[in-house]
């Protein structure tokens, strides 16, 4: 696929995966409409939005203060806020962003603001050191695009509804396990029992959903990156690079993890590998490779 | 009666297709004039930084006066271009006599040690990063502002409305290889 495609493909397979999240959303609320006594379903349901209202006001400024970054200083890193700045301007925001630094040896990125004019980006001092000129631009467009796509907005708007999900589950399996809420007859237990199951299933039908909106945002990310610098090649040196690299960063945490350019946390264990592409926030660095390759028309070197 | 509401219905959606095209065409229109207010910066960074360059060459190599003078002129060509496509031209012209310039300083060893000519050299450096990344973002939205003025329905709106085409700045090929690589981390 061509750039302009492959960024086409990713718009359409979010909304994809957003239509399917509110049709687990619809269908969870069938099933316990039919299970449940509807009075009880609207005082879920409202505090639900309540809930979901409040975080989503709160989810503001916390990751700054959770990953430890401070603002840099212009003298001490004249390369970094020279390729903010170019790719600033070649991403079209309206100025370039306030850049953090984390003093961490582990390489990694990340941006976030709910809105280009209120983004920032930050690097670890293991990055800079890391990446020449070029792929540090790839880098940073990457950042900047997940800034440009509003990415920081959809995952946290889909990070509360996953959790207005999961709080609805639990609240009503408490209430099931009490007997409370239950229809009467044959075709009620069967409704019942279904209802069960939804409530089991539903919690992780969502995170899964989230967690595949959040890996299809870090390929559009990678071909708008692209798009900005028109040199794909830095990017994917990078993320070679990144492949090399053993050291994990240490200020992450799972909550923030979409934020970054690469997992913060290396290879979650105790998942079985099969599975566990499923549970991870980032794709694998060579399928990200392989995809700017793809588009970019070159060939990276293969791993020793 | 129901042919009246079917009718009004009709008209009401046109008239907000209507709307939401020509919001959208404004919109494009729009990032084009940043892209370009963008690329207009770098430029007048370069033309000040310009006279400031060749007195600073001056000072070591006061025979080089053709060199001077070209970048002098094409400096004042570029200024006074009018257009997108024709300062592209122009502004063409006048990194191909930097680069000359540079070039001759090559040849002077007490100029690229001064403090204030490496100075110099790396905010032109700076500048032409910049310039290029200005022009890759304006071709961009231009390139997006025709597409969705030759499609429909937009190509029915932007006639009548009066949206012109936009001339794009120069080509975007390859990246300007940087002079100097930035110091530091």
């Amino acid at each position: 696929m061509t750039l302009k495609e492959q960024i086409r493909a990713n718009r359409w397979r979010t909304l994809w995966l957003l239509i399917l999240f509110a049709a687990l959303v619809g269908v969870l609320g069938l099933i316990l409409g039919y299970a449940f006594q509807p009075s009880l379903l609207v005082v879920v349901g409202v505090v639900g939005i309540v809930y979901g209202i409040f975080s989503w006001l709160s989810a503001g400024s916390i990751v700054a203060s959770a990953t430890g970054a401070k603002p840099a200083d212009r003298a001490q890193y004249p390369r970094l806020f020279h390729v903010v700045e170019t790719v600033a301007i070649a991403a079209g925001l309206p100025q370039p962003p306030p850049v953090y630094i984390v003093d961490d040896p582990a390489p990694n990125a990340f941006a976030a603001g709910r809105s280009p004019a209120k983004a920032y980006v930050c690097v670890t001092t293991g990055l800079l050191n890391l990446m020449d000129e070029r792929e540090l631009e790839g880098v940073i467009a990457h950042e900047l695009s997940h800034v440009r796509n509003r990415d920081v907005r959809l995952m946290t708007l889909v990070s509360v509804l996953v959790g207005v999900i999961a709080l609805f589950s639990d609240f009503l399996l408490r209430i099931s396990i009490f007997g409370g809420g239950r229809r009467s007859g044959n075709a009620g237990a069967i409704a019942f029992v279904l209802g069960l199951a939804a409530l089991v299933i539903a919690p992780i039908a969502g995170v899964l959903i989230q967690l595949a909106v959040s890996r299809r945002r870090e390929y559009l990310a990678d071909a708008s990156a692209a798009e900005i610098t028109g040199d794909g090649e830095g990017l994917a040196l990078a993320l070679r690079k990144l492949q090399i690299d053993q050291t994990s960063t240490a200020h992450a945490s799972r909550a923030v993890a979409h934020l970054y350019i690469e997992n913060p946390q290396n290879q979650a264990t105790g998942i079985s590998t099969a599975f566990r592409g499923l549970f991870d926030t980032h794709p694998p660095l060579e399928a990200r490779i392989a995809a700017l390759e793809e588009s970019g028309g070159f060939r990276l070197a293969p791993l020793q | 009666m129901w042919v009246a509401i079917v009718v009004g219905a009709v008209v009401v959606l046109l008239l907000l297709l209507l709307v939401l095209t020509y919001n959208r065409l404004v919109r494009l229109r729009n990032e084009t004039e940043t892209g370009w207010a963008n690329i207009d910066v770098q430029l007048r960074r370069r033309y000040d930084l310009v006279p400031n360059l060749v007195e600073a060459v001056k000072g070591y190599a006061a025979h080089e006066r053709e060199t001077f003078d070209s970048v002098t002129q094409a400096r004042a060509a570029a200024e006074q271009a009018p257009g997108p496509a024709a300062a592209a031209q122009a502004n063409d012209r006048l990194g191909g006599a930097l680069d000359r310039l540079i070039a001759v300083s090559e040849a002077y060893p007490q100029l690229r040690a001064s403090e204030n000519f490496l100075a110099l050299q790396q905010e032109l450096s700076d500048i032409e990063d910049k310039l290029a990344a200005a022009r890759r973002y304006y071709n961009q939205t231009v390139y997006r502002y025709h597409t969705v003025k030759q499609s429909f329905p937009a190509v029915l709106v932007a006639g009548p409305f009066g949206f012109r085409e936009r001339e794009f700045f120069g080509t975007d090929d390859g990246r300007d290889a940087p002079a100097v690589s930035f110091q530091g981390a």
